[in-house]
């Protein structure tokens, strides 16, 4: 991986924002129906709409708007929140780290369950143990979160029985024990889907590589099954779950949104759905931009970790 | 025989009760089916084979002969499928097939270790090539990781690499052809084994890199007094490297005996056939040669880039730089003659299918191509007419004829296209094609997959000819062929030229063969045409060091020339 290249792939991610700064204003900003009269309702008065319209400087060139905007955004000013009165960078700030903290328990998760997952389900190939798996994975698939999410709260949180709380948060450097048991549920559910993606393309890509030349060479030398098949094998298979879990990242953000709604988790999920309901066109517009900006990011990550992952791989 | 070297390690003396005497591996009255859903499948029948101490035993065989499945009997490497019905195979006394897989896993790589027939499919792509032959060090001498390093190290001088150190470093990738198979080799060889069973291991390599391979193997075998089974469909090879001779015949072991006496006086029939199959520079199959030598299709400097046009020449029109630039041809110049056979030899990599694409319009090219009255400089410039009259024969048939097509089908395809004969005609003029590569006529509703490799390159060549050429481009046609089948599609094209008068270029990395049927003889590396001669000058003086280095590579050793009348057989 050249110099060379990590910079132009940054170019590329930065073209990838510019345009999706675009994408969120004019959607925002620029469509039919006036921003100020969709926050304060039909029957605002014409001079309130017009100080709104001056507050939120609707009455500028769009392309003037536009600058302005980008412009904070730059200087990590996102402006006010219509609604909370707080700065949309104190509040998208916080949500944001709240919910990286579910997102990331959640990939752990699926990362170190799934992967072995995949892993068994390929060497046992044909026998019960992979049936299970399979069985596992395709539920996993095709229920949706709010039913997954659903299920677990009736199992796992009912009133009297219920080991894990319903909802809430705590977070970890206030309280690991505390928050350990408000994330189990959400990391579970939002994680499911995802298991079932990745051990499914782990499987699929580890029974082809065990049939390669190269692992029949390595039982040839004498190595015992275990190294054959995690020294060997596995980190051959790796390379092509990354990707995919990269792609997943996408998933996994929209999930959050469902997931955090559901179990009362104050992230960026929960932060968006609120602004929405109540026209808070700021936060709507930062929240939408930090997504997209993670994704960018980490579909950046997972190339640079499938490089690390396969040599042969050069990125130039 | 000595054995004390391959005995010389402490942690082997105690496991190995070695006997001097005993054959080395012994295999008696052995039988193997494989269950299908079709009932079993017969792969080896009574199969009786002795290997000596420092013996190299060569099994030759055609494809689904049961050479490898011999390997993987041997090994304990069969699949789940598999149903050993009687015989016993013994490692120095010791009885295999009585071993239990813990056991057998000491013994693989330790006692008894394979080199593969593709070095690099056979090394894992992600690991450093140190850590590949260590682990076996490892794995069953007990060394450390400090140990096993420097014992790599060792092996991999032994194998004449020049650099193991920084070798041992590297990933597979990063290695040539013929140092992976180095690698290969070091690993079998390193736990110093009794047995190393070699699985066709030149046949992915260059001709000079698989001479420079087999100088090894002859190195290491004097050094170490291992015994070796040399499995191979390449009788020219084993003849020169193997002590005795086994030839298998789906599933049965036909002959087996000293290897001068099999390849000079064979008894078995199918031997027979076999020899005479193998390709002899001496024997000439090819059709008179072309009176007039004004030529049909002449080449002037072609040359194909393969590097794409860099910035500052498409925008800015600079002057390339000479060295960037990657050719995949360059300059060549010749020329072929109506109803002549140029043969076009060469490694992988030298630029000889290149040159067959830039001629069919599958390569973009620069230079000048005249073919007749009509004069091409690049690919645009490929006109209907010129591609009717120059066609091509790729070496994959399976890669080249469409799996959901039927052969009628296929065949009919160049006839509607350049209208060779009225619609009504096409049915009755597929069947003479079919008769005229000599295939039934019944096969017109077959498909591809109903057919050998053999019979699906007959219809390749059938299609084009179909389109009634001027001359025929063969890259490699019968390079993914066994030996028998091999010298009847030759001898097939050879007939076709005869009675149809076409020229054809026959690209090929087999010097043996195209001695066989080529007027002349190209000869190119690295893109360029370095030598080009009349084929009874091969020999001459003044021949290309190349092309000489080519030429003493292949082993021309089998006795031939008693059994040519039963090379029609099929």
């Amino acid at each position: 991986m050249t110099i060379g290249y990590l910079f132009r792939r940054l170019l590329s991610i930065l073209l990838v924002l510019v345009i999706v700064t675009f994408a969120v204003f004019a959607i925002t900003a620029v469509l039919p129906g006036n921003a100020a009269i969709m926050i304060l309702g039909e029957y605002a008065t014409p001079d309130a709409v017009a100080a709104l319209e001056k507050q939120l400087h609707l009455d500028l060139p769009w392309y003037m708007q536009y600058l302005s905007w980008v412009s904070g955004v730059i200087h990590g000013d996102f402006g006010m929140s219509l609604r909370l009165s707080l700065p949309v960078s104190d509040v998208v700030g916080e949500a944001f780290v709240n919910s990286a903290v579910l997102a990331g328990t959640a990939l752990v998760l699926v990362t170190i369950i799934a992967i072995p997952l995949g892993a068994i389900a390929a060497v046992s190939r044909g026998k019960v143990m992979d049936l299970l798996l399979a069985v596992f994975s395709y539920m996993g698939s095709a229920l949706p979160e709010f039913v997954t999410a659903t299920l677990l709260l009736v199992v796992f949180a009912a009133p009297k029985t219920g080991v894990f709380p319903a909802g809430g948060f705590t977070a970890p450097w206030v309280s690991i024990p505390d928050f350990l048991a408000h994330v189990v549920l959400p990391a579970v559910t939002l994680g499911l889907v995802l298991m079932a993606h990745i051990s499914r393309q782990v499987r699929s890509e580890m029974s082809e590589v065990l049939s390669s030349d190269f692992i029949r060479a390595a039982r040839l030398k004498g190595l015992n099954e275990k190294r054959v098949i995690w020294r060997h094998a596995l980190p051959n298979s790796l390379a092509p779950a990354v990707a995919v879990i990269s792609l997943d990242i996408g998933y996994l953000l929209g999930g959050i949104i469902v997931v955090e709604e559901i179990f009362a988790w104050p992230g960026l999920g929960r932060l968006l759905i609120y602004a929405l309901e109540n026209r808070d066109l700021p936060v709507i517009q930062a929240v939408t931009l930090l997504l997209a900006t993670v994704y960018a990011l980490s579909n950046f990550l997972s190339d640079v970790i499938i490089a690390i992952l396969d040599p042969r791989v050069r990125y130039a | 025989m000595s054995a004390t070297h391959v005995n010389s390690h402490p942690a082997r003396e105690k496991a190995v009760v070695f006997n001097a005497t005993a054959p080395r591996l012994s295999i008696r009255n052995y039988s193997l089916a494989y269950a299908t859903s079709n009932g079993p499948v017969k792969a080896l029948n009574n199969i009786n084979l002795e290997i000596a101490p420092g013996e190299t035993h060569g099994l030759v065989g055609e494809s689904g002969s049961g050479k490898s499945s011999m390997a993987w009997s041997i090994m304990r490497y069969l699949p789940s499928n598999a149903i050993e019905k009687h015989g016993a195979i013994r490692l120095a006394g010791q009885e295999l097939l009585e071993m239990s897989p813990r056991q057998m896993i000491d013994i693989r790589g330790q006692r008894i270790s394979m080199v593969f027939q593709d070095p690099s499919t056979s090394l894992n792509p992600t690991m450093r090539i140190g850590e590949q032959i260590s682990e076996v060090l490892m794995a069953h001498r007990g060394l450390t990781k400090a140990e096993a390093r420097a014992e790599a190290e060792a092996a991999l001088a032994r194998t004449g690499i020049t650099r193991p150190k920084e070798m041992l470093d590297r990933y597979p990738h990063e290695a040539s052809g013929g140092e992976k198979q180095r690698v290969v080799i070091a690993t079998a060889f390193a736990c110093e084994p009794e047995l190393i069973i070699f699985d066709e291991p030149t046949t992915a390599l260059d001709i000079l890199t698989a001479r420079q391979i087999l100088d090894l193997f002859n190195r290491l075998r004097e050094e170490t007094h291992v015994s070796a089974l040399y499995i191979s469909h390449d009788l020219g090879l084993v003849s020169r490297i193997a002590d005795k001779v086994s030839v298998l015949h789906h599933g049965d072991l036909v002959e087996h005996g000293p290897v001068n006496e099999v390849f000079n006086n064979p008894q078995d029939s199918y031997t027979k056939r076999l020899i005479s199959a193998v390709p002899h520079p001496d024997r000439w199959l090819g059709v008179a040669k072309p009176e007039t030598s004004a030529p049909l299709l002449s080449l002037d400097k072609v040359s194909v880039r393969y590097s794409p046009l860099t910035f500052k020449e498409k925008v800015l029109k600079a002057k390339p730089d000479e060295d960037q630039i990657f050719w995949g041809a360059k300059d060549v110049s010749l020329s072929v003659r109506p109803g002549e056979l140029l043969g076009i030899v060469g490694e992988s990599g030298s630029g000889k299918s290149t040159i067959a694409k830039a001629l069919t319009g599958l390569n973009d090219f620069t230079g000048a191509v005249k073919f007749g009255d009509i004069s091409v400089k690049g690919r645009k410039e490929i006109s209907r007419d010129y591609r009717r009259k120059v066609q091509i024969v790729f070496q994959h048939p399976d890669a080249s004829l469409n799996p959901r097509q039927t052969i009628g089908t296929i065949l009919s395809r160049p006839l509607h296209l350049y209208d060779v004969v009225p619609a009504a005609e096409i049915k009755n003029r597929v069947r003479e094609l079919l008769e005229l590569v000599r295939l039934p006529a019944e096969y017109a509703d077959r498909l591809p997959h109903q057919l050998s490799g053999g019979e699906k390159q007959r219809v390749a060549i059938a299609r084009a000819f179909a389109a009634e050429p001027e001359l025929v481009i063969c890259d490699e046609v019968t390079a993914a062929l066994d030996v028998s089948v091999q010298a009847s599609v030759t001898e097939l094209l050879v007939n076709l030229q005869k009675d149809t008068g076409t020229a054809c270029i026959f690209i090929t990395h087999d010097l043996n063969l195209i001695r066989q049927i080529a007027h002349r003889i190209a000869v190119m590396q690295h893109g360029r045409l370095v030598d080009l001669f009349d084929r009874e000058d091969a020999q001459a003086e003044d021949r290309n060091p190349y092309t000489r280095a080519l030429l003493d590579a292949v082993p021309v050793q089998v006795s031939l020339g008693v059994y040519e009348t039963e090379q029609n057989d099929e």
